[in-house]
Parts: structure tokens; sequence; C-alpha cells
């Protein structure tokens, strides 16, 4: 019985600590990722975070105003250019593509109209096998 | 038996549940294809993962405010949301939809460059989110740099989007998402209030401000499904009203034309920045902005009384 009590009790230990992990880990990405963002851009206020194991891709929609310059940064790990991220348009048109350009970590997007589109991110295969994906998004004053 | 040998059994437990945990997620996916219809597999579809089990952003009530101001239109406190209503918040459905709403003023003040109004909607923000339980988002150096940089206006505007970022953060890191959707839709609330109410106004440029109306139809789709977790559940009933309220208003939004039209965007690669040129249209009449505010402005009133 008490043998039994150990291992449950080592295993519950070991998930909380992994979930703990995981946070941690999102946070020490965000606090890199953050330095792409100058004072000129004013963070939007959201907090966009994903953990992602191997070939899965994080996606969510966002929508972008007209007359605006946008900044995106996609981070994951403390280094640059571990993650690929692409955005669409809501008929799937590829928008933009940062394998296309050194796998940037961040990049400038002036938007005549408004949009609404997607956001794709997956960690670079050999980069990480699995990691936190965080995004974040400002736009110029 | 010892404890070492405890531990061992502890680790090759653990060992065995995470294999076990890896090798069901890949059956569920296997299985969930084999349910479909004849559909071809999409294996990019299989790998999505929704960001922190959302799939939307809001765009950020500043944005509104900054609008207004380079229309041309007038500052309007009388507007606002008076930060003596605050003691009336009670529950923490109203603490974290006006924590949303705050800000929104918070931001309209800052743009407008009005920072002696600031500092009361700064505290205001600052005590809803101390009740709410969010620890340290707006703590004491937040206080003090806000304090210290007023009449700056893009310092101010930096440290207070940075304390709104990190109660989302704490909210969201804490599973807290019916909180984290509760204060961005004040703010989304709140800031199409503002908008609604300053096109009674006289000033320059209104036909940029009518279009940014008719392109939040989007936008409230995305709040409705930020909500819409919390729909059924019996423990908030008050943010059951508020989602069908919101369905309610997205029927005013239903018949406005949206017409798009792709156009190949273009890359300066020099300046890391690309230029997305594909154009939205928006059609919105009178009679439908006026319906949209009627439905707007009853929803305002539900949340900051």
């Amino acid at each position: 019985m008490i043998r039994k009590f150990t291992i449950a009790l080592a295993l519950i230990a070991a998930l909380v600590s992994f979930g703990n992990k995981a946070t941690a880990q999102c946070d020490t990405v965000a606090n890199a990722c953050v330095r792409h963002m100058t004072n000129k851009y004013i963070s939007d206020g959201q907090h966009y975070r994903a953990l992602l194991l191997d070939k899965e891709i994080a996606e969510f929609q966002s929508t972008f105003y007209g007359g605006t310059t946008y900044r995106i940064a996609a981070c994951s790990g403390l280094g640059d250019g571990n993650l690929v991220f692409r955005i669409f348009d809501k008929d799937r048109n590829l928008l933009f593509d940062n394998s296309e350009q050194q796998n940037a970590s961040y990049w400038d997007f002036k938007f005549i109209s408004t949009l609404d589109c997607v956001i794709e991110a997956q960690i670079i295969p050999g980069k990480a096998p699995s990691g936190c994906a965080v995004m974040m998004i400002s736009f110029k004053q | 038996m010892n404890h070492k040998k405890y531990l061992k059994l502890a680790l090759v437990g653990f060992v065995l549940f995470s294999a076990t945990a890896l090798l069901s997620s890949c059956n569920d996916d296997k299985n969930k294809t084999e349910d479909t219809d004849e559909e071809p597999v999409d294996a990019a579809k299989d790998n999505i993962v929704s960001v922190n089990g959302e799939l939307f952003s809001i765009p950020s009530p500043l944005q509104s405010s900054m609008l207004l101001k380079s229309s041309g239109a007038n500052y309007a406190k009388d507007i606002l949301n008076l930060t003596s209503h605050l003691p009336s918040y009670s529950t923490e459905y109203k603490k974290a939809l006006n924590l949303g709403v705050y800000g929104a003023d918070l931001g309209y003040v800052i743009i407008y460059g009005q920072t002696q109004d600031a500092l009361g909607y700064l505290n205001a923000s600052k005590r809803l989110a101390d009740d709410i339980n969010v620890s340290g988002a707006f703590d004491a150096s937040l206080m003090k740099r806000f304090e210290k940089n007023m009449g700056n206006n893009d310092s101010l505007l930096s440290i207070f989007t940075s304390g709104y970022r990190a109660t989302d953060s704490y909210l969201k890191n804490n599973d807290r998402n019916a909180v984290s959707g509760m204060v961005i839709t004040g703010g989304w609330i709140e800031s199409l209030y503002f908008t609604l109410n300053i096109l009674k106004k006289d000033f320059k440029n209104k036909q940029v401000v009518v279009q940014r109306v008719g392109e939040q139809k989007n936008t409230l789709d995305h709040v409705i499904k930020l909500l819409t977790p919390f729909y059924q559940n019996p423990e908030m009933t008050e943010l059951t009203e508020l989602t069908d309220a919101l369905l309610e208003l997205y029927h005013e939004f239903e018949d406005i034309e949206v017409k798009y039209t792709f156009v190949k965007p273009t890359t300066d690669v020099a300046n890391k920045t690309t230029t997305i040129n594909s154009k939205t249209e928006v059609k919105i009449n009178e009679e439908q902005l006026k319906n949209i505010t009627e439905k707007l402005n009853a929803i305002r009133q539900m949340i900051i009384n």
C-alpha cells in the first residue's frame, strides 16, 4: 500500500514538474523574443504561445487593420531562426513565409487594407524536436 | 523494500506513463483519420495546434483610439466609463470585463495626451487586476515607471500595454481562459462603444471610422467564439447572457457587405517589410450603423452598471 502510494506521488510530482517547466520555458522564450519589439511598436496586449511536438503546427487567426504597420515576432528557444512562420489570407493565399527570409525571427507588415489572416508557426525540424513557440504582435505608433 | 527501489519503480512508472501518453495521442490521431468520411488525409491539418487553446487574437482597443485621433475627432472624456463605478464591481465577471473597459479608456486618454486623466484609469486597472488575483501584473515598479513618465505618451503606452500583456500571460498560464476572454471582450466592447458614439459628433474624416465599424464583423465573430467554451457553464450565467447579447449584435453585422480582393504582396528585404496589397471593401449603411449602435450601447450598459 505504501509502495503504491509512493509510486503514485512520484508520478504526479513528475507531471506537475513537467507542466511548470513548460510554462517556465515559455516565459524564457517570451523574454528573449520581446527584444525584437522596439519602442516604436506597441504590444497588442495579448500573449500567444503553444507547446509544439515534432511536426505540430501552431495556428491562429488575427485581424490586421488597414493603414497600420505591424511587427510579428515568432520565437522558440533562446536563439533566432528556430521557427518557421507563415501568414495566409482567409482564402489561403500565402502572404508571407519567413523560410524565404533565412527564417527571420521578426518581420514588419504594412497593411493597405484591413485583412483577416491565419498565422501558422512550426519548429524547424532538426533545430529542436519540441518546445514552446511564442508569437508577439505589435503595431507602429 | 528500501527507498532506492521505490524511486527506481517511480522512475520506471513515469517513463511508462509518458510512453503510453505519447502512443495514445498517436492512436487518437489515427482513429480520427479512420472515422472521417472519405476525405484525403491532410497531414498538415492533423498537426494543427491552437495557440493558448484559442484560435483567435482580438485587435487592441488602442488602434480604435489612434484611428479616431488621426481622423480629427476631438477628445471626448464624457464617453468614458467613470472610475467612480469601480466600487460597484463586486463579482469576478464584472471586474474582469471592466478591467478590459478601463484598459481601453486608459489607452484612449493616453493617445489624446490627457495624462491628467490617465492616473485615475491606471489605478482603476490596478485595483481590478489585484482583485481578480492577477499577481504582479500592475506591480509597484510598473506604477512608479508610469508616474515617472507622465508627459511622455510613447513610454506610457509601452508601460501600460506591458501590464495588460502580463495580465493576459498570467491568466493563460494559469488556465484562467474565461477571465482572459472577459478582459479582452470588455476592451473590445468599450473601444467599439466610443467609436460608435464619437461618430455622432462632428469631425473631418468620418468615412474611414464608419468603415472600421463594418470591419468589426469578423472580430465580433472571434469574440463570441472566445467566450463560447464557457457558454453552458452553470457557474457563468452572466457570461452566457453576455454571449447571447453579442450574438444578437452579430445579427446586425450579418448583412454588411464585405468584398475582398487578393493582390500579391511586395517585399522590401533590406527593411524587413512586406506590404500586403490585398483590398477589403466594406459597405455599411446608416440603418445598420444605427442598429449596431443601439445594441452595443445596451451591452455596454449591462457591463459597466
